[in-house]
Protein backbone atom coordinates (compact mmCIF):
# COMPACT_ATOMS: atom_id res chain seq x y z
CA UNK A 1 0.00 0.00 0.00
CA UNK A 2 1.01 3.65 -1.10
CA UNK A 3 1.58 5.87 2.60
CA UNK A 4 -1.94 7.25 3.04
CA UNK A 5 -1.60 11.27 2.03
CA UNK A 6 -5.35 12.22 1.28
CA UNK A 7 -6.92 13.92 4.23
CA UNK A 8 -10.49 14.36 4.86
CA UNK A 9 -12.19 18.10 5.99
CA UNK A 10 -16.01 18.06 7.09
CA UNK A 11 -16.99 21.71 7.48
CA UNK A 12 -20.85 22.59 8.88
CA UNK A 13 -21.74 19.17 7.14
CA UNK A 14 -25.79 18.57 7.80
CA UNK A 15 -28.14 16.36 5.92
CA UNK A 16 -31.60 17.17 6.31
CA UNK A 17 -34.10 14.91 4.56
CA UNK A 18 -37.14 16.32 2.76
CA UNK A 19 -40.04 14.07 4.61
CA UNK A 20 -43.40 13.89 2.40
CA UNK A 21 -45.60 14.34 5.44
CA UNK A 22 -44.43 16.36 8.75
CA UNK A 23 -40.88 17.67 9.98
CA UNK A 24 -38.06 17.22 7.66
CA UNK A 25 -35.94 14.26 8.92
CA UNK A 26 -32.15 15.94 10.49
CA UNK A 27 -30.07 12.52 9.86
CA UNK A 28 -27.07 15.29 10.78
CA UNK A 29 -26.80 18.14 12.61
CA UNK A 30 -23.69 19.56 12.31
CA UNK A 31 -20.16 18.03 11.59
CA UNK A 32 -17.07 19.83 11.76
CA UNK A 33 -13.97 17.46 11.86
CA UNK A 34 -11.16 15.91 10.10
CA UNK A 35 -9.97 12.62 9.16
CA UNK A 36 -6.14 12.14 8.77
CA UNK A 37 -4.31 9.92 6.56
CA UNK A 38 -2.42 7.02 8.34
CA UNK A 39 -4.63 7.82 11.41
CA UNK A 40 -7.52 6.09 13.17
CA UNK A 41 -10.54 8.22 13.66
CA UNK A 42 -13.46 6.69 15.91
CA UNK A 43 -17.02 8.40 15.85
CA UNK A 44 -18.44 7.52 19.12
CA UNK A 45 -21.89 8.88 19.80
CA UNK A 46 -25.45 7.95 21.03
CA UNK A 47 -27.99 5.46 18.91
CA UNK A 48 -29.62 7.62 16.25
CA UNK A 49 -26.87 10.53 16.26
CA UNK A 50 -26.26 10.01 12.68
CA UNK A 51 -22.89 8.56 12.62
CA UNK A 52 -23.71 6.00 9.99
CA UNK A 53 -24.96 8.72 7.98
CA UNK A 54 -21.88 11.04 8.52
CA UNK A 55 -19.54 7.75 7.44
CA UNK A 56 -22.14 7.36 4.41
CA UNK A 57 -20.85 10.95 3.08
CA UNK A 58 -17.30 10.16 4.01
CA UNK A 59 -17.77 6.83 1.54
CA UNK A 60 -20.01 9.19 -1.16
CA UNK A 61 -23.37 7.01 -0.64
CA UNK A 62 -24.98 10.39 0.61
CA UNK A 63 -24.57 13.59 -0.39
CA UNK A 64 -24.51 16.55 2.47
CA UNK A 65 -27.35 19.28 2.07
CA UNK A 66 -24.97 21.66 4.03
CA UNK A 67 -21.46 22.28 4.60
CA UNK A 68 -18.24 21.18 2.88
CA UNK A 69 -16.24 17.91 2.64
CA UNK A 70 -12.98 18.31 1.45
CA UNK A 71 -10.35 16.18 0.27
CA UNK A 72 -6.86 17.32 0.77
CA UNK A 73 -3.57 15.63 -0.40
CA UNK A 74 -1.08 16.41 3.09
CA UNK A 75 1.64 15.72 0.67
CA UNK A 76 0.36 19.06 -1.58
CA UNK A 77 -2.00 20.30 0.26
CA UNK A 78 -3.86 20.53 -2.97
CA UNK A 79 -7.34 19.07 -3.21
CA UNK A 80 -7.52 15.50 -4.34
CA UNK A 81 -9.99 12.67 -5.76
CA UNK A 82 -12.09 10.91 -2.88
CA UNK A 83 -10.39 8.28 -1.72
CA UNK A 84 -10.69 4.66 -2.42
CA UNK A 85 -12.63 3.06 0.62
CA UNK A 86 -14.20 -0.21 1.24
CA UNK A 87 -16.33 -0.61 4.54
CA UNK A 88 -16.86 -3.42 6.98
CA UNK A 89 -20.57 -3.51 7.97
CA UNK A 90 -21.94 -4.15 11.32
CA UNK A 91 -24.63 -6.86 9.62
CA UNK A 92 -21.74 -8.47 7.60
CA UNK A 93 -23.44 -8.09 4.74
CA UNK A 94 -22.29 -11.15 3.25
CA UNK A 95 -23.40 -12.88 -0.18
CA UNK A 96 -25.45 -16.11 1.42
CA UNK A 97 -25.30 -17.36 -2.04
CA UNK A 98 -21.19 -16.96 -2.64
CA UNK A 99 -19.00 -19.32 -0.69
CA UNK A 100 -16.19 -17.52 1.35
CA UNK A 101 -13.64 -17.25 -0.94
CA UNK A 102 -16.56 -16.11 -3.94
CA UNK A 103 -17.57 -13.60 -1.37
CA UNK A 104 -13.98 -12.16 -0.62
CA UNK A 105 -13.25 -11.90 -4.29
CA UNK A 106 -16.37 -10.04 -5.09
CA UNK A 107 -14.95 -6.38 -5.33
CA UNK A 108 -11.88 -8.03 -7.59
CA UNK A 109 -14.60 -9.59 -9.96
CA UNK A 110 -16.14 -6.49 -10.13
CA UNK A 111 -12.74 -4.78 -11.43
CA UNK A 112 -12.82 -7.35 -14.07
CA UNK A 113 -10.18 -9.24 -12.56
CA UNK A 114 -9.49 -12.66 -14.40
CA UNK A 115 -10.48 -15.78 -11.58
CA UNK A 116 -7.07 -17.32 -10.86
CA UNK A 117 -5.62 -13.94 -10.17
CA UNK A 118 -8.48 -12.98 -7.84
CA UNK A 119 -8.84 -16.38 -6.09
CA UNK A 120 -4.93 -16.00 -5.37
CA UNK A 121 -5.52 -12.57 -4.18
CA UNK A 122 -8.87 -13.40 -1.73
CA UNK A 123 -6.84 -16.39 -0.38
CA UNK A 124 -3.97 -14.70 0.92
CA UNK A 125 -6.74 -12.21 2.24
CA UNK A 126 -8.74 -14.87 3.68
CA UNK A 127 -4.77 -16.62 5.46
CA UNK A 128 -4.67 -12.80 6.88
CA UNK A 129 -7.71 -13.42 8.81
CA UNK A 130 -7.04 -17.04 9.50
CA UNK A 131 -10.07 -18.44 8.07
CA UNK A 132 -7.19 -20.82 5.78
CA UNK A 133 -9.42 -24.03 4.96
CA UNK A 134 -12.71 -22.04 5.18
CA UNK A 135 -12.55 -20.99 1.49
CA UNK A 136 -15.31 -22.89 0.34
CA UNK A 137 -17.88 -22.57 3.18
CA UNK A 138 -20.91 -20.95 2.92
CA UNK A 139 -21.76 -17.53 5.40
CA UNK A 140 -24.50 -19.85 7.05
CA UNK A 141 -21.72 -22.56 8.12
CA UNK A 142 -19.72 -19.75 9.95
CA UNK A 143 -19.66 -18.20 13.71
CA UNK A 144 -20.53 -14.57 13.85
CA UNK A 145 -17.04 -13.84 14.36
CA UNK A 146 -16.29 -16.24 11.54
CA UNK A 147 -18.38 -14.25 9.41
CA UNK A 148 -17.02 -11.09 10.14
CA UNK A 149 -13.05 -11.75 9.33
CA UNK A 150 -14.92 -12.40 6.11
CA UNK A 151 -16.46 -9.30 5.70
CA UNK A 152 -13.15 -7.58 6.61
CA UNK A 153 -11.11 -9.90 4.22
CA UNK A 154 -13.42 -8.40 1.53
CA UNK A 155 -13.06 -5.10 2.34
CA UNK A 156 -9.16 -5.40 2.82
CA UNK A 157 -8.70 -7.35 -0.56
CA UNK A 158 -9.64 -4.22 -2.55
CA UNK A 159 -6.57 -2.45 -0.96
CA UNK A 160 -8.32 0.70 0.16
CA UNK A 161 -6.98 3.42 0.89
CA UNK A 162 -9.77 4.44 3.82
CA UNK A 163 -11.12 1.31 5.51
CA UNK A 164 -14.39 2.13 7.02
CA UNK A 165 -15.73 -0.15 9.79
CA UNK A 166 -19.13 0.61 10.67
CA UNK A 167 -20.30 -1.19 13.93
CA UNK A 168 -18.38 -3.71 12.82
CA UNK A 169 -18.59 -5.57 16.09
CA UNK A 170 -21.80 -4.69 17.18
CA UNK A 171 -23.62 -7.71 15.65
CA UNK A 172 -21.43 -10.27 17.97
CA UNK A 173 -20.98 -11.75 21.56
CA UNK A 174 -19.05 -9.66 24.21
CA UNK A 175 -16.03 -12.76 24.09
CA UNK A 176 -15.80 -12.78 19.96
CA UNK A 177 -15.89 -8.73 20.21
CA UNK A 178 -12.76 -8.70 22.46
CA UNK A 179 -10.79 -10.75 20.60
CA UNK A 180 -11.64 -9.19 17.31
CA UNK A 181 -10.99 -6.03 18.67
CA UNK A 182 -7.52 -7.19 19.66
CA UNK A 183 -6.71 -8.59 16.10
CA UNK A 184 -7.52 -5.53 14.54
CA UNK A 185 -5.50 -3.39 16.84
CA UNK A 186 -2.59 -5.72 15.83
CA UNK A 187 -3.82 -5.25 12.00
CA UNK A 188 -4.27 -1.67 12.48
CA UNK A 189 -0.87 -1.20 13.47
CA UNK A 190 0.99 -3.85 12.08
CA UNK A 191 -0.34 -1.92 8.48
CA UNK A 192 -0.67 1.56 9.40
CA UNK A 193 -3.72 2.10 7.54
CA UNK A 194 -6.26 5.44 7.56
CA UNK A 195 -9.47 3.90 9.09
CA UNK A 196 -12.95 5.23 10.13
CA UNK A 197 -14.73 3.68 12.93
CA UNK A 198 -18.18 3.99 13.78
CA UNK A 199 -19.24 2.42 17.36
CA UNK A 200 -20.83 2.83 20.26
CA UNK A 201 -18.55 1.39 22.66
CA UNK A 202 -15.75 3.76 24.26
CA UNK A 203 -13.86 0.13 24.87
CA UNK A 204 -13.32 -0.23 21.85
CA UNK A 205 -12.71 3.36 20.64
CA UNK A 206 -9.97 3.95 22.47
CA UNK A 207 -8.34 0.15 22.40
CA UNK A 208 -8.61 1.13 18.17
CA UNK A 209 -8.39 4.77 17.34
CA UNK A 210 -5.79 7.32 17.11
CA UNK A 211 -8.67 10.24 17.66
CA UNK A 212 -12.18 10.00 19.09
CA UNK A 213 -15.04 12.13 17.83
CA UNK A 214 -17.66 12.57 20.21
CA UNK A 215 -21.36 13.33 18.88
CA UNK A 216 -24.15 14.66 20.66
CA UNK A 217 -27.70 12.96 20.88
CA UNK A 218 -29.77 13.52 17.89
CA UNK A 219 -29.95 15.71 15.98
CA UNK A 220 -25.95 15.18 15.70
CA UNK A 221 -23.48 17.68 16.31
CA UNK A 222 -19.68 17.00 16.91
CA UNK A 223 -19.32 17.98 20.58
CA UNK A 224 -15.63 17.22 20.92
CA UNK A 225 -12.25 15.33 19.01
CA UNK A 226 -10.19 13.50 21.76
CA UNK A 227 -7.01 12.42 20.63
CA UNK A 228 -6.05 8.77 22.19
CA UNK A 229 -2.31 9.60 23.21
CA UNK A 230 -1.83 5.61 24.84
CA UNK A 231 1.36 3.80 23.57
CA UNK A 232 0.94 1.01 21.04
CA UNK A 233 0.64 -1.82 20.84
CA UNK A 234 -2.71 -1.61 22.76
CA UNK A 235 -5.02 -4.95 23.84
CA UNK A 236 -6.93 -5.67 26.68
CA UNK A 237 -4.31 -4.94 29.68
CA UNK A 238 -4.66 -1.52 27.91
CA UNK A 239 -7.49 -1.23 29.98
CA UNK A 240 -5.40 -1.51 33.20
CA UNK A 241 -4.13 1.73 32.14
CA UNK A 242 -4.59 4.87 34.26
CA UNK A 243 -4.51 7.16 30.93
CA UNK A 244 -7.38 4.77 30.08
CA UNK A 245 -9.83 5.11 32.68
CA UNK A 246 -9.94 9.07 32.48
CA UNK A 247 -10.05 8.88 28.62
CA UNK A 248 -12.53 6.46 29.78
CA UNK A 249 -14.30 8.93 32.50
CA UNK A 250 -14.41 11.72 30.11
CA UNK A 251 -16.25 10.30 27.24
CA UNK A 252 -18.76 8.38 29.32
CA UNK A 253 -19.03 11.36 30.96
CA UNK A 254 -19.72 13.18 27.74
CA UNK A 255 -22.24 10.61 26.60
CA UNK A 256 -23.72 9.95 29.77
CA UNK A 257 -24.97 13.53 29.68
CA UNK A 258 -26.21 13.50 25.82
CA UNK A 259 -28.16 10.00 26.71
CA UNK A 260 -29.42 11.35 29.26
CA UNK A 261 -31.00 15.15 27.37
CA UNK A 262 -32.16 12.52 24.82
CA UNK A 263 -34.46 10.51 26.90
CA UNK A 264 -35.69 13.95 28.86
CA UNK A 265 -36.53 15.27 25.06
CA UNK A 266 -38.18 12.18 24.22
CA UNK A 267 -40.05 11.96 26.98
CA UNK A 268 -41.54 15.25 26.87
CA UNK A 269 -41.96 15.24 23.62
CA UNK B 1 -38.14 -58.18 11.57
CA UNK B 2 -37.91 -56.61 14.87
CA UNK B 3 -40.42 -53.93 16.12
CA UNK B 4 -37.64 -51.20 15.73
CA UNK B 5 -36.56 -52.19 11.96
CA UNK B 6 -40.48 -51.56 11.08
CA UNK B 7 -40.93 -48.59 12.81
CA UNK B 8 -37.93 -46.86 10.82
CA UNK B 9 -39.21 -48.36 7.45
CA UNK B 10 -42.77 -46.38 8.20
CA UNK B 11 -40.71 -43.84 9.42
CA UNK B 12 -39.15 -43.73 5.64
CA UNK B 13 -42.11 -41.07 3.78
CA UNK B 14 -41.35 -43.23 0.41
CA UNK B 15 -42.04 -46.76 1.89
CA UNK B 16 -45.52 -44.93 2.96
CA UNK B 17 -46.01 -42.80 -0.11
CA UNK B 18 -45.58 -45.94 -2.78
CA UNK B 19 -47.08 -48.47 -0.35
CA UNK B 20 -50.15 -46.66 -0.25
CA UNK B 21 -50.00 -46.89 -4.20
CA UNK B 22 -49.53 -50.18 -4.12
CA UNK B 23 -52.49 -50.62 -1.34
CA UNK B 24 -55.02 -49.07 -3.43
CA UNK B 25 -54.03 -50.54 -6.83
CA UNK B 26 -54.72 -53.76 -4.93
CA UNK B 27 -57.30 -53.38 -3.41
CA UNK B 28 -59.26 -52.00 -6.53
CA UNK B 29 -58.12 -54.97 -8.06
CA UNK B 30 -59.76 -57.21 -6.18
CA UNK B 31 -62.36 -55.27 -5.85
CA UNK B 32 -63.42 -55.31 -9.50
CA UNK B 33 -63.32 -58.75 -9.44
CA UNK B 34 -64.97 -59.27 -7.08
CA UNK B 35 -68.05 -57.13 -8.04
CA UNK B 36 -67.27 -58.28 -11.87
CA UNK B 37 -68.09 -54.17 -12.33
CA UNK B 38 -68.53 -53.48 -15.91
CA UNK B 39 -65.20 -52.70 -16.82
CA UNK B 40 -66.69 -49.29 -19.69
CA UNK B 41 -66.99 -47.68 -15.95
CA UNK B 42 -64.28 -48.97 -14.20
CA UNK B 43 -61.61 -51.09 -15.96
CA UNK B 44 -59.02 -53.28 -13.65
CA UNK B 45 -56.05 -51.75 -13.22
CA UNK B 46 -54.17 -54.97 -14.73
CA UNK B 47 -56.71 -54.01 -17.82
CA UNK B 48 -55.13 -50.49 -18.05
CA UNK B 49 -51.91 -51.34 -18.23
CA UNK B 50 -52.21 -53.81 -20.61
CA UNK B 51 -54.41 -50.93 -23.08
CA UNK B 52 -51.10 -48.75 -21.68
CA UNK B 53 -48.30 -50.89 -22.71
CA UNK B 54 -50.65 -51.56 -26.28
CA UNK B 55 -50.84 -47.98 -26.71
CA UNK B 56 -47.03 -47.18 -26.10
CA UNK B 57 -45.89 -50.41 -28.41
CA UNK B 58 -48.64 -50.08 -31.52
CA UNK B 59 -50.76 -47.20 -30.93
CA UNK B 60 -48.39 -44.21 -31.16
CA UNK B 61 -48.93 -43.04 -27.45
CA UNK B 62 -45.09 -42.13 -27.27
CA UNK B 63 -46.08 -39.20 -30.20
CA UNK B 64 -48.45 -38.26 -27.89
CA UNK B 65 -46.20 -37.81 -24.94
CA UNK B 66 -43.25 -36.24 -27.12
CA UNK B 67 -45.49 -33.56 -28.77
CA UNK B 68 -47.08 -32.74 -25.78
CA UNK B 69 -43.90 -32.34 -23.72
CA UNK B 70 -42.77 -30.28 -26.42
CA UNK B 71 -45.49 -27.90 -26.16
CA UNK B 72 -45.52 -27.38 -22.45
CA UNK B 73 -41.87 -27.40 -22.14
CA UNK B 74 -41.52 -25.01 -25.24
CA UNK B 75 -43.42 -22.53 -24.38
CA UNK B 76 -42.97 -22.33 -20.57
CA UNK B 77 -38.79 -21.71 -21.64
CA UNK B 78 -40.13 -18.87 -23.49
CA UNK B 79 -42.24 -17.76 -20.49
CA UNK B 80 -39.02 -17.97 -18.13
CA UNK B 81 -36.93 -16.03 -20.23
CA UNK B 82 -39.58 -13.09 -21.21
CA UNK B 83 -41.10 -13.38 -17.29
CA UNK B 84 -37.77 -13.17 -15.54
CA UNK B 85 -36.31 -10.60 -18.09
CA UNK B 86 -39.76 -8.65 -17.40
CA UNK B 87 -39.62 -9.22 -13.69
CA UNK B 88 -36.47 -7.47 -13.17
CA UNK B 89 -37.42 -4.66 -15.37
CA UNK B 90 -40.29 -4.33 -13.52
CA UNK B 91 -38.79 -4.42 -10.14
CA UNK B 92 -35.80 -1.85 -10.82
CA UNK B 93 -38.02 0.80 -12.04
CA UNK B 94 -40.57 2.31 -10.38
CA UNK B 95 -42.29 3.78 -13.40
CA UNK B 96 -42.42 0.13 -15.19
CA UNK B 97 -44.07 -1.01 -12.27
CA UNK B 98 -46.31 1.47 -12.28
CA UNK B 99 -47.43 0.34 -16.16
CA UNK B 100 -46.93 -3.31 -15.49
CA UNK B 101 -49.16 -3.13 -11.86
CA UNK B 102 -52.51 -2.14 -13.75
CA UNK B 103 -51.39 -4.78 -16.47
CA UNK B 104 -51.06 -7.57 -13.91
CA UNK B 105 -53.52 -6.84 -11.91
CA UNK B 106 -55.75 -6.96 -15.23
CA UNK B 107 -54.41 -10.16 -16.83
CA UNK B 108 -53.64 -12.61 -13.90
CA UNK B 109 -56.76 -13.06 -12.08
CA UNK B 110 -58.41 -14.21 -15.59
CA UNK B 111 -58.45 -17.85 -16.16
CA UNK B 112 -56.33 -18.56 -19.08
CA UNK B 113 -58.21 -20.80 -20.49
CA UNK B 114 -61.05 -18.42 -21.61
CA UNK B 115 -58.42 -16.93 -24.18
CA UNK B 116 -58.62 -20.73 -25.67
CA UNK B 117 -61.20 -19.05 -28.20
CA UNK B 118 -59.56 -15.91 -29.22
CA UNK B 119 -56.32 -17.44 -29.36
CA UNK B 120 -57.52 -19.60 -31.64
CA UNK B 121 -58.91 -16.90 -33.75
CA UNK B 122 -55.70 -15.17 -34.00
CA UNK B 123 -53.18 -18.15 -33.97
CA UNK B 124 -55.81 -20.97 -35.80
CA UNK B 125 -54.98 -24.28 -33.96
CA UNK B 126 -51.34 -25.27 -34.34
CA UNK B 127 -48.05 -25.01 -33.04
CA UNK B 128 -47.87 -21.16 -32.18
CA UNK B 129 -51.21 -21.38 -30.28
CA UNK B 130 -49.93 -24.11 -28.47
CA UNK B 131 -46.60 -22.35 -27.53
CA UNK B 132 -48.56 -18.88 -26.31
CA UNK B 133 -51.02 -20.97 -24.20
CA UNK B 134 -48.48 -22.49 -22.78
CA UNK B 135 -46.32 -19.75 -22.47
CA UNK B 136 -49.17 -17.52 -21.01
CA UNK B 137 -49.90 -20.02 -18.37
CA UNK B 138 -46.28 -20.02 -17.11
CA UNK B 139 -45.65 -16.39 -17.40
CA UNK B 140 -47.42 -14.77 -14.40
CA UNK B 141 -46.28 -16.96 -11.64
CA UNK B 142 -42.34 -16.38 -13.24
CA UNK B 143 -43.48 -12.65 -13.23
CA UNK B 144 -44.81 -12.31 -10.35
CA UNK B 145 -42.13 -13.69 -8.16
CA UNK B 146 -39.47 -12.38 -10.10
CA UNK B 147 -40.77 -9.17 -8.58
CA UNK B 148 -41.16 -10.57 -5.10
CA UNK B 149 -37.94 -12.02 -5.38
CA UNK B 150 -35.78 -8.69 -6.58
CA UNK B 151 -37.75 -6.40 -4.63
CA UNK B 152 -37.24 -8.40 -1.32
CA UNK B 153 -33.52 -8.84 -1.67
CA UNK B 154 -31.31 -7.24 1.00
CA UNK B 155 -30.68 -3.37 0.76
CA UNK B 156 -27.86 -4.07 2.96
CA UNK B 157 -26.50 -6.54 0.09
CA UNK B 158 -26.97 -3.99 -2.41
CA UNK B 159 -25.19 -0.94 -0.58
CA UNK B 160 -21.92 -3.69 0.14
CA UNK B 161 -21.98 -4.56 -3.53
CA UNK B 162 -21.94 -0.71 -4.39
CA UNK B 163 -19.28 -0.44 -1.92
CA UNK B 164 -17.34 -3.49 -3.80
CA UNK B 165 -17.42 -0.50 -6.98
CA UNK B 166 -20.23 -3.26 -8.76
CA UNK B 167 -22.15 -1.15 -11.38
CA UNK B 168 -26.06 -0.80 -11.28
CA UNK B 169 -26.24 -3.49 -13.76
CA UNK B 170 -23.68 -5.69 -12.25
CA UNK B 171 -25.86 -5.16 -9.04
CA UNK B 172 -28.39 -6.76 -11.06
CA UNK B 173 -26.68 -9.43 -12.43
CA UNK B 174 -24.34 -10.55 -9.60
CA UNK B 175 -26.79 -9.68 -6.47
CA UNK B 176 -30.47 -8.82 -7.21
CA UNK B 177 -31.03 -12.11 -9.75
CA UNK B 178 -28.75 -14.79 -7.09
CA UNK B 179 -30.39 -13.20 -4.10
CA UNK B 180 -34.07 -13.34 -6.20
CA UNK B 181 -33.63 -17.12 -7.32
CA UNK B 182 -35.12 -19.18 -4.42
CA UNK B 183 -38.64 -16.65 -5.13
CA UNK B 184 -37.78 -17.23 -9.00
CA UNK B 185 -37.94 -21.27 -8.74
CA UNK B 186 -41.00 -20.61 -6.58
CA UNK B 187 -42.77 -19.25 -9.72
CA UNK B 188 -41.88 -21.67 -12.01
CA UNK B 189 -43.34 -24.50 -10.11
CA UNK B 190 -46.72 -22.98 -9.62
CA UNK B 191 -45.55 -22.03 -14.26
CA UNK B 192 -44.84 -25.02 -15.01
CA UNK B 193 -47.72 -26.37 -13.41
CA UNK B 194 -50.39 -24.22 -15.23
CA UNK B 195 -48.88 -24.33 -18.43
CA UNK B 196 -49.14 -28.38 -18.04
CA UNK B 197 -52.98 -27.83 -17.72
CA UNK B 198 -53.33 -25.48 -20.28
CA UNK B 199 -51.67 -27.39 -22.76
CA UNK B 200 -53.51 -30.77 -21.75
CA UNK B 201 -56.55 -28.62 -21.61
CA UNK B 202 -56.27 -27.01 -25.44
CA UNK B 203 -55.24 -30.50 -26.47
CA UNK B 204 -58.87 -31.23 -25.62
CA UNK B 205 -60.21 -28.94 -27.63
CA UNK B 206 -58.60 -28.89 -30.70
CA UNK B 207 -55.63 -30.95 -30.99
CA UNK B 208 -55.25 -33.77 -33.41
CA UNK B 209 -51.79 -35.12 -31.15
CA UNK B 210 -51.04 -35.01 -27.81
CA UNK B 211 -52.11 -36.39 -24.33
CA UNK B 212 -54.93 -34.53 -24.35
CA UNK B 213 -56.11 -35.19 -27.74
CA UNK B 214 -55.75 -38.94 -27.12
CA UNK B 215 -57.75 -38.60 -23.99
CA UNK B 216 -60.79 -37.18 -25.28
CA UNK B 217 -60.62 -39.40 -28.37
CA UNK B 218 -60.43 -42.56 -26.07
CA UNK B 219 -63.80 -40.82 -23.87
CA UNK B 220 -65.78 -40.27 -27.26
CA UNK B 221 -65.80 -43.97 -28.36
CA UNK B 222 -65.90 -45.07 -24.56
CA UNK B 223 -62.32 -47.01 -24.21
CA UNK B 224 -62.34 -46.45 -20.75
CA UNK B 225 -59.17 -48.43 -20.49
CA UNK B 226 -57.05 -46.02 -22.51
CA UNK B 227 -58.73 -43.20 -21.23
CA UNK B 228 -56.83 -44.61 -17.65
CA UNK B 229 -54.14 -45.22 -19.22
CA UNK B 230 -53.46 -41.56 -20.94
CA UNK B 231 -54.65 -40.52 -16.99
CA UNK B 232 -51.27 -42.52 -15.44
CA UNK B 233 -49.24 -41.02 -18.08
CA UNK B 234 -50.37 -37.56 -16.88
CA UNK B 235 -49.85 -38.54 -13.06
CA UNK B 236 -46.00 -40.00 -13.90
CA UNK B 237 -45.77 -36.92 -15.96
CA UNK B 238 -46.67 -34.88 -12.62
CA UNK B 239 -44.58 -36.94 -10.63
CA UNK B 240 -41.31 -36.63 -12.33
CA UNK B 241 -41.57 -32.90 -13.00
CA UNK B 242 -42.31 -32.94 -9.25
CA UNK B 243 -39.32 -34.87 -8.41
CA UNK B 244 -36.97 -33.03 -10.48
CA UNK B 245 -38.26 -29.70 -9.35
CA UNK B 246 -37.53 -31.13 -5.62
CA UNK B 247 -33.90 -31.99 -6.72
CA UNK B 248 -33.40 -28.59 -7.88
CA UNK B 249 -34.71 -27.06 -4.98
CA UNK B 250 -31.90 -28.81 -2.67
CA UNK B 251 -29.58 -27.89 -5.43
CA UNK B 252 -30.24 -24.33 -5.26
CA UNK B 253 -31.01 -23.67 -1.73
CA UNK B 254 -27.62 -25.67 -0.72
CA UNK B 255 -26.73 -22.20 0.61
CA UNK B 256 -29.53 -22.18 2.63
CA UNK B 257 -29.76 -25.44 4.11
CA UNK B 258 -26.16 -25.49 4.92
Amino acid sequence: MAAPSVAIEFKDVGLTFPASAGEPVVALADATCQFEPGKVTAIIGPSGCGKSTLLQIVRGFLTASRGTVLFIDRGTGKPAERPAMSTVWQAFNLFPWLTVIENVAFGLEMRGMARREREALARKAIAAVDLSGFENKYPRQLSGGMRQRVGLARALVMKPDILLLDEPFGALDAQTRLVLQEQLAKLVEESGMTAILVTHSIEEAILLADTIIVMSARPGRVIADLPVELPRPRSFATTQEAGYSRLFDQIYGMLRDEVMRAIVVESSA
Amino acid sequence: MTQHETKSILDDPRVLGWGSVVLVIAFWEIAARLTGVNSLYLPRPSQIVVALVDMFTTGGLLADLLMTLYRIFAGFAIALVVGTLLGVWIATSPRVRAVADMWIAALYPLPKVTLIPLLIIWLGTGGPFMLTISALGAIFPILINTVLGVRQCDPGLVLAARDLNASPSQIVHKVLIPSAIPSIFAGVRLGLGVSIILVVAAEMVVGKVGLGARLYLAGQILETEQVFAVLIVLAALGITVTKIQDQIDVWLGRWRLA
